[in-house]
């Protein structure tokens, strides 16, 4: 594991509201270093997604220092950051979030063709990508068409469509059955093996568990960290 | 100047008897298409006109032919039960007895030119050659422009209210339109598409599709143009044109209704660009 990918340095967000300042994340410092597998932990409303999305570069810090690829995320606008978003960054949610009126080739296609690869190279990554997740048969079908688990996957190689240096995913299984919920888990570890660093927000033991690093969240801090 | 270039609208009592062959030719006349309809007249037939209601002193014609009489406006509805004499014979038919013929009085002749827009240059000319003459453009004429002046602001008017009307209801409609994709537009910002992408995106759509609503519109008003004119003038009995989707018009139409649409998606996309994406994670 060389360089960090990303790297937090007591990181907070505050969301002011009308009711009074709401702290979602208080002072956390985490390193995701190249193909790492973390997975975060955490009751709900503990501050694991806002957490994730900082990492992610969806949202900014209020205090603490965020360095994405040795770049100062604090000092890029909302182009830079979209850029870095679109290049070096998969976001898998729990709702699958694919685009209802593209098919799961076309949705894959989607951020290859705003990184500006050309036509046919990005319809080639995008059916390699697919038979990747076990899906190549169903590439010109529509999300409508799909069940929640081919969704997910679809929605996973979409994440990894522009290579990206780092996969985040939020409670991937969490509306997908038993048996579905670890096919995505299987498929997530490969893609970490595949050599994409991983970070996992789920309340799922069995999912959190199979990550090299398990980090426990209470109250927007850092808890607890357990290596495997 | 044309034989039948005096019209005289005549109340007339109107007989239109068959009589048999008298020596001389009666002189002939022209009838308005609709009065030749009214009465069952066809070319060919014999008249009598009196300049008076009563039908003192009526003189025989033969219809030569029948015409479509210029529509007016101002008579919509009204059969226009018009002849057109020769000069002599007008002169001849509302002659007072008393009168030799050549010292009749004609106190005002109206003349009508191919090109109305010639009109002051034509009457500068007639006064300058005729002293005695007055000439000068029809008021009747200006009367009718006064008329269209109107009619005009009328329909600026309605076509303020109109515009006001569907801007307001364009924007709703873009706003729901924009709301049902907050989720997408959502999902592109997540991906990592800059907002002023997404915008230019959004602008494209919106000006395409109010091109196309325009390109729409004015298909409908030409296929409307020919029914609405079709329908009136049948129920009219005229050759009036009650609509007219002019190349200007049609022009101004898609010069309003393209921005229009275009600055109305913009402005509800505008609101949803502005908040986060993240909004869309957290659901
Ligand atoms: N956009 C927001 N506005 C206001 N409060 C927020 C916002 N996002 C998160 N929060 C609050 O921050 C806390 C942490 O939320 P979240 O990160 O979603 O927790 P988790 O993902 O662990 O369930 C919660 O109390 C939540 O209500
Ligand atoms: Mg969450």
């Amino acid at each position: 594991m060389s360089d960090a990918v990303v790297a937090a340095q007591r990181i907070s967000r505050v969301f002011p509201m009308p009711a009074g300042p709401v702290v979602a994340v208080c002072d956390v410092t985490l390193t995701v270093a190249a193909g790492e597998h973390i997975a975060i932990r955490g009751p709900s409303g503990c501050g694991k997604s806002t957490l994730l999305h900082m990492l992610g570069c969806v949202d900014a810090p209020s205090s603490g220092t965020l360095v994405f690829d040795r770049r100062d995320v604090s000092t890029l606008d909302d182009r830079a950051r979209s850029l870095l978003r679109l290049r070096h960054i998969g976001f898998v949610f729990q709702r699958f979030f694919l685009l209802p009126m593209l098919t799961a080739a076309e949705n894959v296609e989607l951020p290859q063709a705003e990184a500006g690869a050309p036509k046919r190279e990005r319809r080639a990554r995008s059916l390699e990508l697919l038979a990747y997740v076990g899906l190549g048969a169903r590439a010109d079908h529509r999300p409508a068409q799909l069940s929640g688990g081919e969704m997910q996957r679809v929605a996973i190689a979409r994440a990894l469509a522009n290579r990206p240096r780092l996969l985040l995913a939020d409670e991937p299984t969490g509306e997908l059955d038993q048996t579905t919920g670890e096919q995505v888990a299987a498929l997530l570890d490969r893609v970490n093996a595949d050599g994409t660093a991983l970070v996992i927000v789920t309340h799922d033991p069995v999912l959190a568990s199979r990550a090299r690093r398990v980090l426990t969240m209470r109250d927007g801090r850092i808890d607890h960290e357990a290596a495997r | 100047m044309k034989p039948f270039l005096f019209v005289l609208a005549l109340l007339l009592s109107l007989t239109a008897s068959f009589l048999g062959a008298q020596a001389p030719e009666p002189p002939s006349i022209l009838v308005t298409r609709q009065l030749a309809e009214r009465e069952g007249l066809a070319v060919g037939d014999l008249v009598r006109l009196a300049a008076d209601a009563r039908g003192e002193r009526a003189r025989t014609f033969r219809i030569a032919g029948t015409y479509e009489p210029t529509p007016n406006p101002l008579r919509l509805g009204l059969v226009p039960r018009e002849v057109r004499l020769h000069l002599p014979d007008l002169l001849a038919l509302t002659r007072d007895p008393d009168t030799p013929a050549g010292t009749e009085r004609v106190s005002s002749v109206n003349v009508a030119l191919v090109d109305p827009a010639e009109a002051r240059r034509f009457a500068q000319d007639v006064n300058a050659r005729t002293p005695g003459v007055f000439a000068r453009r029809a008021a009747g004429a200006a009367g009718m422009g006064s008329i269209f002046v109107v009619l005009e602001r009328f329909h600026y008017a309605i076509a303020a209210v109109t515009i006001a009307a569907a801007t307001v209801f364009l924007l709703a409609l873009t706003i729901m339109l924009v709301d049902e994709r907050r989720e997408t537009v959502g999902v592109l910002r997540l991906i990592g598409l800059p907002a002023r992408r997404i915008l230019v995106q959004v602008l494209l759509e919106g000006l395409f599709i109010a091109a196309a609503g325009a390109l729409f519109g004015l298909a409908l008003a030409a296929a409307a143009e020919g029914l609405i004119n079709r329908f009136f003038q049948w129920r009219y009995d005229t050759a009036l044109v009650f609509v007219r989707v002019t190349p200007r018009v049609a022009a101004l139409s898609v010069a309003i209704a393209v921005p229009l649409g275009a600055v109305a998606t913009v402005a509800a996309s505008w609101a949803l660009l502005r908040r986060r994406a993240l909004r869309l994670a957290r659901r």
